[in-house]
C-alpha cells in the first residue's frame, strides 16, 4: 500500500495557514478577515493532528486486533478537539462584535472603521 | 492544610461565574456584593498559598485527578507564581469595589461572569505546568478580554474588540504551531519535561518553535508589533477592566513567555531568540512613548505608558541572566501597584466627571484632590522619580541591560524615560496649576484603596529591600530550570 510521505500533510497543512494569513492581512471586509482567521486555524488543527499520524496506523481507539502498538498518537487529537471548540468559540464572539459594529458603523470595510486612533 | 487545596484557586472562579445567573434575580447590587465576595475568598486563598510557599520554601504542585505529570496535568505554585497568583486576586478584589462605582451598562450578570472568568485565566496561566493547558488558559483569558472589551456596545467598542480578536486569533495560531513543533520534537506537554529533554531536540526546530510561541504570547504581552490592539482596547473597556489588563493580563503573558523561554535555555540556539526578542523590546518601549506623547485621552495616554513599562519587563527577561530576571519580577510587582492606582484614579474621574480627555483634569486638585493626589503619585511613581517604587525596578533593568552589554537598549530606555517625563509632568500640571471648580464628595471605599496603594508606592520607594528579596526569590523561580525540573515529580514514562 503507498501511503503519502508524512511531509505531505506538513506542506497541506501550512498552505491552509498562509492561505488564511493572508486572507487576514489582505482583505478589507471583516468577514471575509474572519474567514481566512478560521482557515487559518483549520490548518494548525491539522499540522497538529499530522504530527501525531504514524502511517499506515488506525484510530487510538483500542479494539479487537488494535493494540497500543497499532494507533496513531491520541494526545494531538485531544488537543484539536479543544484548539476546535476554543476556535468556535472565538468565532462566534467575533461574529456577535461584527453585528453591532454594522449596527453602529454600517458598514463592514475595515478601512471606513476608524474611529479609534492615535 | 493539605497542598491540594490550592487547586480552589482555579475552582473558585469558575464555580463562583457558574452561580452567577441564579443571584442574577436579587438584583444589580446583590451580583456586583457577590463578585467581591469571591474575589475576597480567592484573595484569602492566594494569601494562604502565598504565606505557604514562602515560609517552607517548597512549591506546591497540584496534581489534577492523581495522574502523575506527564501524564496528568499539575498546577505548579513556586514563588513565582504564588506571589503573583496574590496580585491577581488582589487587583480584581480592588476592581470589584471599583464596580460599584464604574459598571452601570446592563448585562451585569454577564460581565460579573466575565470578570471572573479574566481572573480564572491570568491566574490558570500562572499556575499550570501544562503548555498545552496554558494555551487554554490564556484562551480563556483571551476571549473574556474580547467580550469585556466589547462590553460597552458603542461603536468603539466593537472595533477594538475586534482589532484585539483577529490579532488574538493570528496570535494563538502561532502559539498552537510552536506547541505543535515543540510536542513533535519532545513528545511531551509537560513544561518539566520539555525542559528536560530541551537540550537533545533539533536546535533549529527548537528554535522554530520557541519563537512561533514567543510571538503567540507577544499578543497578550502587548510587545511591538503585535499591541495595535492594546491602547483601543484600554480605552474602549470598561475602566475596572482596563486596571485589570494593565495589572495582570499581561503579566500573565509576559511570565508565559518568560517560563517557555527559559524552559528552553539548554537548546543551542536560544541566543538567538533572545536576541530577538531584546530589539522587539526596546522598540516596544520607544514606540509606546511617543505614542503617548500625543495622545489627549488620559486613558490612553497611560495606555501606552503602561505599554511602554511593559516592553521594559519583556527587556528584562530577554537578558538571560539572573539580575534581569529578579529585575523583571520587581518590575512586574511595581508596575501592577501603580497601574492598579492610576487606571482607578483615571477611572474614577471619568465616571464622574464623563470622560477622560485632558480636559476634565484641569482643577482636579481642587476638584477631587484625594483622587488627584492619587494620581500625581502613580504619575511620578511611573516616570520613575525616586522614593517611589518604580525607580529601583527600572534602576535595576537597566544596570542589568548594561551588564549584558546591550548598551544601546539601555540608553534607549533611558531616552524614552525622559519623553514619559514630559507627558506625565503635563498631566500632573493639568491637575494642580489650571483650571478651576467646586469640590465633588468622593467615594470613601474607592478613596481607602486610592490611600492604601499610595501608601505602598511609597512603602516601596522608601523601604524597597523585602519586596526586592521576594522578587528575587520569584526570579530563581523562572530562572533555575533544574531546579523547577526537579520539584516536578515526573514518572519515568516517555522520554
Amino acid at each position: 500500500m503507498s501511503v503519502p510521505h508524512i511531509s505531505a500533510f506538513y506542506f497541506g497543512a501550512i498552505a491552509l495557514v498562509l492561505i488564511g494569513l493572508y486572507a487576514i492581512l489582505v482583505k478589507k471586509n471583516i468577514l471575509k478577515m474572519l474567514i481566512g482567521l478560521s482557515i487559518m486555524e483549520t490548518g494548525v488543527n491539522l499540522l497538529l493532528v499530522s504530527i501525531g499520524y504514524i502511517s499506515g496506523r488506525s484510530a487510538p481507539i483500542l479494539s479487537e486486533g488494535i493494540g497500543p502498538n497499532q494507533a496513531v498518537d491520541p494526545i494531538p487529537q485531544a488537543l484539536v478537539l479543544t484548539a476546535i471548540v476554543i476556535g468556535v468559540a472565538t468565532t462566534a464572539m467575533a461574529l456577535s462584535a461584527v453585528i453591532v459594529l454594522y449596527k453602529r458603523y454600517g458598514t463592514l470595510n475595515i478601512e471606513e472603521i476608524r474611529r479609534l486612533r492615535g | 492544610m493539605n497542598g491540594q487545596y490550592a487547586s480552589l484557586l482555579i475552582a473558585l472562579p469558575l464555580l463562583g461565574a457558574f452561580f452567577v445567573p441564579l443571584i442574577k434575580g436579587l438584583g444589580k447590587k446583590a451580583i456586583k456584593t457577590y463578585v467581591l465576595i469571591i474575589t475576597a475568598i480567592q484573595t484569602g486563598i492566594a494569601a494562604w498559598v502565598f504565606q505557604e510557599v514562602y515560609s517552607t520554601g517548597k512549591p506546591i504542585i497540584v496534581i489534577a485527578g492523581g495522574w502523575k505529570p506527564p501524564v496528568g496535568i499539575n498546577l505548579y505554585l513556586g514563588y513565582f507564581a504564588s506571589l503573583f497568583v496574590l496580585i491577581v486576586a488582589l487587583a480584581s478584589f480592588l476592581m470589584a469595589v471599583f464596580n460599584f462605582k464604574a459598571i452601570d451598562v446592563e448585562p451585569i450578570d454577564k460581565y460579573a461572569m466575565l470578570f471572573l472568568l479574566l481572573m480564572l485565566g491570568a491566574t490558570g496561566m500562572i499556575a499550570t505546568g501544562d503548555i498545552f493547558n496554558l494555551f487554554v488558559f490564556m484562551e480563556i483569558t483571551a476571549i473574556t478580554a474580547y467580550a469585556l472589551t466589547a462590553y460597552n456596545k458603542t461603536g468603539e467598542a466593537a472595533e477594538a474588540s475586534l482589532k484585539y480578536m483577529i490579532l488574538g486569533g493570528i496570535g494563538s495560531s502561532f502559539f498552537l504551531i510552536g506547541v505543535a513543533l515543540i510536542y513533535g520534537a519532545t513528545g511531551t506537554l509537560n513544561m518539566a519535561q520539555i525542559a528536560q529533554l530541551a537540550g537533545h531536540i533539533n536546535p533549529t526546530v527548537a528554535q522554530v518553535g520557541l519563537a512561533l510561541i514567543i510571538f503567540g504570547l507577544a499578543v497578550e504581552a502587548e510587545l511591538f508589533p503585535l499591541n495595535a490592539w492594546a491602547p483601543d482596547a484600554y480605552q474602549a473597556a470598561p475602566h475596572p477592566v482596563t486596571a485589570m489588563f494593565s495589572a495582570f493580563v499581561v503579566k500573565a503573558g509576559l511570565y508565559a513567555m518568560a517560563r517557555v523561554l527559559y524552559l528552553m535555555s539548554s537548546v543551542g540556539t536560544w541566543h538567538n531568540v533572545l536576541r530577538l526578542l531584546v530589539v522587539m523590546a526596546t522598540l516596544t518601549v520607544v514606540v509606546a512613548e511617543f505614542s503617548a506623547l500625543r495622545q489627549r485621552n488620559v486613558k490612553r495616554m497611560i495606555a501606552y505608558s503602561s505599554i511602554s513599562q511593559v516592553g521594559l519587563i519583556a527587556l528584562a527577561f530577554a537578558l538571560g541572566t539572573q539580575a534581569g530576571v529578579d529585575a523583571g519580577v520587581f518590575q512586574m510587582v511595581n508596575h501592577a501597584i501603580v497601574k492598579v492606582l492610576l487606571f482607578l484614579g483615571v477611572g474614577y474621574v471619568a465616571v464622574q466627571l464623563g470622560g477622560a480627555e485632558i480636559e476634565n483634569f484641569r482643577g482636579l486638585g481642587r476638584r477631587m484632590p484625594v483622587t488627584a493626589f492619587g494620581i500625581t503619585v502613580g504619575a511620578m511613581a511611573a516616570v520613575g522619580i525616586p522614593l517611589f517604587n518604580i525607580f529601583w525596578s527600572k534602576l535595576r533593568i537597566i544596570l542589568a541591560t548594561i551588564e549584558v552589554g546591550y548598551t544601546w537598549a539601555a540608553f534607549l530606555v533611558l531616552a524614552a524615560s525622559v519623553v514619559e517625563a514630559v507627558y506625565y509632568f503635563r498631566l500632573i500640571h493639568a491637575i494642580w496649576f489650571e483650571g478651576e471648580g467646586e469640590r465633588i464628595s468622593e467615594s470613601v471605599p474607592l478613596m481607602a484603596i486610592v490611600v492604601l496603594l499610595v501608601v505602598l508606592v511609597i512603602a516601596i520607594g522608601v523601604y524597597p529591600n523585602y519586596l526586592w528579596s521576594v522578587s528575587q526569590k520569584a526570579g530563581s523561580d523562572i530562572f533555575n530550570v533544574a531546579q523547577y525540573i526537579k520539584n516536578v515529580p515526573l514518572m519515568g514514562v516517555g522520554a
